[in-house]
């Protein structure tokens, strides 16, 4: 029940993947091992795939929670236009870039990870979801109310001339006067 | 705010010293099975073959075998209950460990994580080694089926390989997918991939099958590098020949090789089927629905619902889960109980914010909005309330309100759900608490919110004033939203209205207030709401109070 977005978890597991085929490549690349070239070529590929999915999508309904710093990565994704805002292309994408990384034992892991993830961005582009950048909102001030600035013109009222003399005689009884009883209700 | 030390330990030092135990126990499994790996002699010829890959796996594989025991125990809600109840095995010490069940269990499953990073890499090096350093000494050590053999295809065609492969795929989607973004907005993605637990551990179970890593059975009549048949020692050629036949350095048989037996299930079933027992206990113990008394509306998107159930006792403090199969088939939501089920009343009652799409559609089954284009007649609907299951209760922090000598509850918004059950609670009778002093802080929004529990409050400072205890309850309202007048105008709330303040409180100066007339006492911190106070008070019950008042903070969570 409830609309579930599918394209939050999958941005989770494209980055977490990026991550994992960019350590895989640098561990292939540094340990020489044979097939090489591929772990180079990961290496490349999960530093895309990071910048790619860094900037979170906004979300349809609800409070999106930006990660620190994605700002000026949001700007960049942004300017692709179609081509980002669709998960059709990211789901091609990624299964596309997934496939070298099957050859070496070392970028293996991340290479189903981003499978998993294409297969995900795949399930969101049907139901519809799109890439929509956050961008920060421009708070409009609220007009200071009128009142403010008209200061009041008149005094306050003044009570009829019969209280003003007794308030002048009784100048104790005039001083304290209690709007509510004090009781012990309170 | 300077972080006093009797403050600090107060607060933190149960739960550190949980944190520094469990560390010592996972460094010293590592380093007692690093050990036996590099200098025991049975792994002698494995370890010349494997070298430092060896000891790293073996040793990341025992930690990970505690942690996956480990992370099952916390998540044993009913058991966690119990033990919270049973007021003869634990102290408030105690107690106060378990409601860090969930952090707890965080821990375990980080450490899971980041253990598998180590062991995967070390058995791919494994691996490679097997297939490079393929000894044609012993056959029967190697896994490999000749020198050179591609790594891949010694993974992928035995079992601990493949069954590997599939477990860190398994770890991968449950780790991504509990990340706090993930939690918050979508629970369910959350939920189904993190019951993926129990195909990891029929798996886990599985993986040492097949027995990859040998170990050497006759240590004693063939010593690890004495010299064989054929073999003659180095640089001896131009000694006695007769000395160099020395029996000490020959090997009187042939070594032989065992494969381990699976250690695994000895350390993971018996968590395993505690859980299993616990779900299959909460299972039947929610298998009849209960019958729901009343529904009410309440101003700010709440609303109130009375249920009756047989056989169910509750605890203020605690919680229920709820399931609604009109709504939802396998959505369970977390709701505090507000009201227990006492000796003269046997109804118990939630009260529920209409925040998402769940309670969205339960409240609609409960209160069918009404319908204009029907004539409004005047008779009795026969209300059909949809069928609700509830499991539980579950215990909270909170429930240790009434385990201190003054305790001081800070509600924000619906987190006074918590305390609202405590109320009732002394509403019914205050005399046979330990509970001497009850300082209660509540910050809403708007101050419609206060009218969930304005007879509540009204009644318990009435009932106090008349038994002649009007210092046991102390009652701070605040309305957050300062920009619109507000005020509470009915005459029979006059107590909350003249306990009113427009604005935040300041936590400071109400906790020195309270330390000062509470010197030298332990004062229980209860606070419910979100994480801006919690932190802020957190941060005030760490740090130095004048006149020796020690507040210890305890935090109950709506996430």
């Amino acid at each position: 029940m409830g609309k579930i977005e599918w394209a939050m978890w999958a941005n989770e597991q494209a980055l977490a993947s990026g991550l994992i085929l960019l350590t895989g490549g640098i561990v292939g690349v540094a340990g020489q091992f044979r097939g090489w070239e591929f772990a180079a070529y990961a290496v490349a590929a999960g530093v895309f795939v990071c910048l790619l999915e860094y900037p979170r999508s906004k979300r349809a309904k609800g409070t999106s929670m930006e990660r620190s710093g994605q700002y000026c990565f949001t700007v960049c994704v942004k300017s692709f236009g179609p081509l980002t805002r669709n998960y059709y292309v990211r789901a091609f994408l990624h299964a596309g870039i997934c496939v070298p990384g099957g050859f070496m034992l070392a970028t293996v892991l991340g290479c189903v990870c981003l499978a998993i993830a294409s297969l995900i961005y795949l399930a969101a582009a049907i139901r519809g979801e799109h890439w929509e950048p956050i961008l920060p909102r421009k708070d409009s001030r609220k007009p200071v109310a009128e009142s403010i600035k008209n200061p009041p013109q008149n005094p306050p009222p003044r009570p009829p001339p019969e209280t003003r003399r007794k308030q002048a005689k009784d100048v104790e009884a005039a001083a304290y006067d209690n709007p509510m009883t004090v009781t012990d209700d309170e | 705010m300077a972080v006093s030390v009797r403050s600090w330990v107060a607060n933190e030092g149960g739960k550190h010293l949980v944190l520094m135990l469990w560390l010592g126990a996972n460094s010293w499994l590592f380093l007692s099975t690093y050990l036996l790996y590099s200098t025991g002699q049975q792994y002698h010829y494995l370890y010349n073959m494997l070298g430092l890959g060896l000891c790293i796996s073996r040793a990341s594989a025992s930690v990970l075998n505690l942690n996956c025991s480990l992370v099952l125990l916390p998540m044993c809600r009913s058991l966690l209950t119990f033990i919270r109840g049973a007021h003869m095995v634990s102290s408030r010490k105690t107690r106060r460990l378990l409601d860090k069940s969930k952090t707890f269990h965080v821990a375990c499953g980080v450490a899971v994580c980041l253990f598998s990073v180590v062991h995967v890499s070390a058995h791919l090096v494994n691996v490679i080694s097997f297939s490079t350093s393929y000894s044609d000494d012993f056959p029967a050590l190697n896994l490999a089926r000749y020198r050179g053999e591609d790594p891949k295809r010694i993974l992928f065609t035995t079992i601990p390989g493949v069954t590997g492969v599939l477990l860190v795929l398994i770890l991968l989607l449950m780790f991504v997918s509990s990340s706090y973004c993930i939690r918050v907005s979508n629970y369910e993605i959350f939920w189904y991939t993190h019951n993926l637990f129990i195909v990891f551990y029929i798996i886990l179970m599985m993986h040492m099958v097949g027995g990859a890593l040998k170990y050497q059975t006759n240590v004693e009549t063939h010593p690890p590098g004495c010299l064989r048949a054929n073999q003659s020692g180095p640089k001896r050629q131009d000694e006695d020949l007769v000395r160099a036949e020395d029996d000490e350095s020959r090997c009187r048989e042939e070594a032989r090789f065992e494969p381990h037996y699976p250690q695994t299930w000895l350390w993971v079933s018996g968590p395993l089927c505690l859980y299993c027992v616990e779900r299959l206990y909460r299972y039947l113990r929610s298998s009849d629905p209960v019958t729901i008394v009343t529904v009410i509306r309440h101003p700010c998107d709440v609303v109130e619902l009375r249920m009756l159930k047989k056989n169910f006792k509750a605890q203020p403090g605690q919680y229920v889960v709820l399931n609604c199969p009109g709504v939802s088939s396998f959505e369970n939501h977390p709701f505090t109980l507000t009201k227990c089920p006492t000796v003269n009343k046997e109804t118990f009652g939630i009260h529920l914010r209409v925040v998402g799409d769940w309670t969205e559609r339960f409240t609609q089954l409960l209160l069918p909005p009404p319908r204009t284009d029907m004539e409004i007649l005047p008779m009795v609907q026969q209300r059909i309330y949809p069928k609700v299951y509830v499991d539980g209760p579950f215990g909270g922090p909170s429930e240790d309100v009434f385990n201190y000598d003054v305790s001081l509850c800070v509600a924000g918004g619906i987190g006074v759900t918590p305390f609202a059950c405590v109320l009732d609670a002394l509403l019914d009778g205050w005399r046979g608490f330990r509970l001497q002093r009850l300082y209660f802080v509540w910050v809403c929004r708007e101050i419609q919110s206060f009218y969930w529990f304005a007879e509540l409050l009204c009644a318990l400072h009435h009932k106090l004033w008349q038994e002649n205890r009007p210092d046991y309850f102390n009652l701070k309202l605040y309305v957050s939203r300062t920009d619109s007048l507000q005020s509470m105008s009915e005459e029979r709330y006059r107590p909350l209205a003249s306990r009113l303040q427009v604005g935040r409180p300041r936590w400071k100066s109400l906790l020195d207030e309270i330390g000062k007339s509470n010197k030298h006492k332990r004062v229980g911190v209860f606070c419910c709401g979100p994480k801006g106070i919690s932190r802020t008070l957190h941060r005030l019950c760490n740090s130095a109070r004048s006149g020796g008042t020690t507040f210890e903070f305890n935090k109950e969570s709506f996430s």
